[in-house]
């Protein structure tokens, strides 16, 4: 059964449509069906919030950074297989960094960085837990994800809007949070962008997260998963420190950043 | 004024302005060296994710090149001393940077010599330093 917020806009959208433009219909077709499933209360509805829940293992709320032994990207596992169309890229990517140039520098022209990266930038990430959900804010551009804990599943692949953090449902395995997203965009979105390992819209990510350290650090394992991009599931561990003394602020991507960025404009970056 | 200049940490210039609180790589640099110039602020931009300087300054040819200057965000060079009054258009300055290697006018900002004679980095003083405040 598909329960979603898009569905409910739809539904929404239409009702307006037949009232408006279809006047000829019957008052008894525009009813709804007597089984049609209730509307998909929005995850901040009161009445979805106040719904009674297990008290969850541990609450997520405050700002991490990113702090791995293995620095922000997601490197491939040894002996790693990519896909001819991903090869295009990583032979591009190796072609530029032998040159010293940089390829696809996407992240710097004020594409997002979606899911992996976004979550272990050099910049804070903000994290406020509810009853239903999770509010993660990366401070670069600000981006957000929502993870939905609400009992929904995943919206359906037809009318799922791709984006670059994609739709994550969340769950409790014990003391561990179960993340899994889905219907991510195709293009500027990278598993690893120096090395110019592309996400496609087959993405699927799974985090593993759990609380350690007295709850001042955070493990992440990453399943990662692309048929259109590698073979296999590759996985990676990734850690972050709460840090207490920090806010984030509003960093934008503006076009007239880039202007005065030399870095940005070089010809020593690949497009 | 207390010197606050540790323009000779090579390591620590690179990682600020290519990795930590930057938002792009640092494609085009001549990581190799630094230059030295010497020139009027046009602009200074206090904003995220990157600070940066405009310097107006002569190319020994009758003219002017514009410099741009790439910094680290306001949350970095706030602990290194910063505000957003630090610079002003029509400050004589002169600027340490790590210059592009195609010789376009610009790089990554190392340090800068104020009016008055200080000098600022990027970098929070380490403990035991003094206050960096300009």
């Amino acid at each position: 059964m598909i329960k979603s917020p898009t569905i409910g806009r739809m539904g929404g959208m239409a009702a307006v449509f037949t009232l408006a433009f279809a006047p000829q219909l019957s008052a008894q077709s525009q009813a709804p069906a007597a089984s049609a499933p209730p509307p998909q209360l929005g995850i901040l509805a009161p009445a979805n919030l106040a719904k009674p829940r297990p008290k969850p293992p541990f609450d997520l709320t405050g700002t991490w950074l990113h702090n791995s032994p293995t620095g922000e990207r997601f490197d491939p596992p040894a002996g790693f297989k990519l896909t001819p169309e991903a090869q295009i890229h990583y032979d591009a990517a190796q072609k530029a960094t032998k040159e010293g140039k940089i390829y696809r520098n996407d992240i710097g022209l004020c594409w997002p960085a979606g899911l992996p990266i976004m979550m272990t930038r050099a910049w804070p990430v903000s994290m406020i837990q509810l009853p239903n959900s999770i509010f993660m804010i990366q401070e670069l551009m600000n981006s957000v994800r929502i993870i939905y804990m609400d009992g929904r599943t995943h919206t359906d692949p037809e009318i799922a809007v791709p984006s670059f953090n994609g739709e994550s449902i969340g769950r409790w395995e014990g003391d561990t949070l179960v993340i899994d997203t889905k219907h991510f965009v195709a293009d500027h979105h990278w598993i690893h962008d120096r090395q110019g390992i592309p996400a496609s819209d087959a993405l699927h990510v799974v985090e593993r997260i759990r609380m350690i350290d007295g709850g001042t650090r955070l493990e992440i394992e990453y399943s990662l998963t692309d048929p259109k991009s590698w073979v296999g599931t590759w996985k990676i561990t990734k850690f972050w420190r709460r840090v207490d003394d920090r806010d984030i602020a509003e960093v934008e991507c503006l076009p007239d950043l880039n202007e005065h960025m030399p870095t940005v404009n070089s010809n020593a970056n690949v497009r | 004024m207390k010197r606050l200049h540790v323009a000779g940490s090579l390591a620590i210039a690179l990682c600020t302005a290519g990795s930590a609180f930057a938002h792009h790589a640092a494609a085009g640099v001549d990581q190799t060296r630094t230059v030295t110039i010497e020139g009027t602020v046009k602009q200074f931009k206090w904003a995220n994710p990157h600070s940066w300087i405009e310097v107006e300054v002569p190319d020994g040819k009758g003219g002017i090149a514009m410099w741009n200057l790439e910094m680290s965000s306001p949350s970095r060079l706030v602990p290194a001393g910063w505000k957003s009054s630090t610079v002003k258009a029509g400050d004589k300055v002169k600027v340490v940077a790590r210059p592009m290697a195609d010789g376009t006018p610009g790089g990554l900002f190392v340090s800068i010599t104020l009016p008055g004679g200080q000098e600022l980095t990027q970098q929070a003083p380490k403990p035991g330093q003094a206050p960096a405040t300009p």
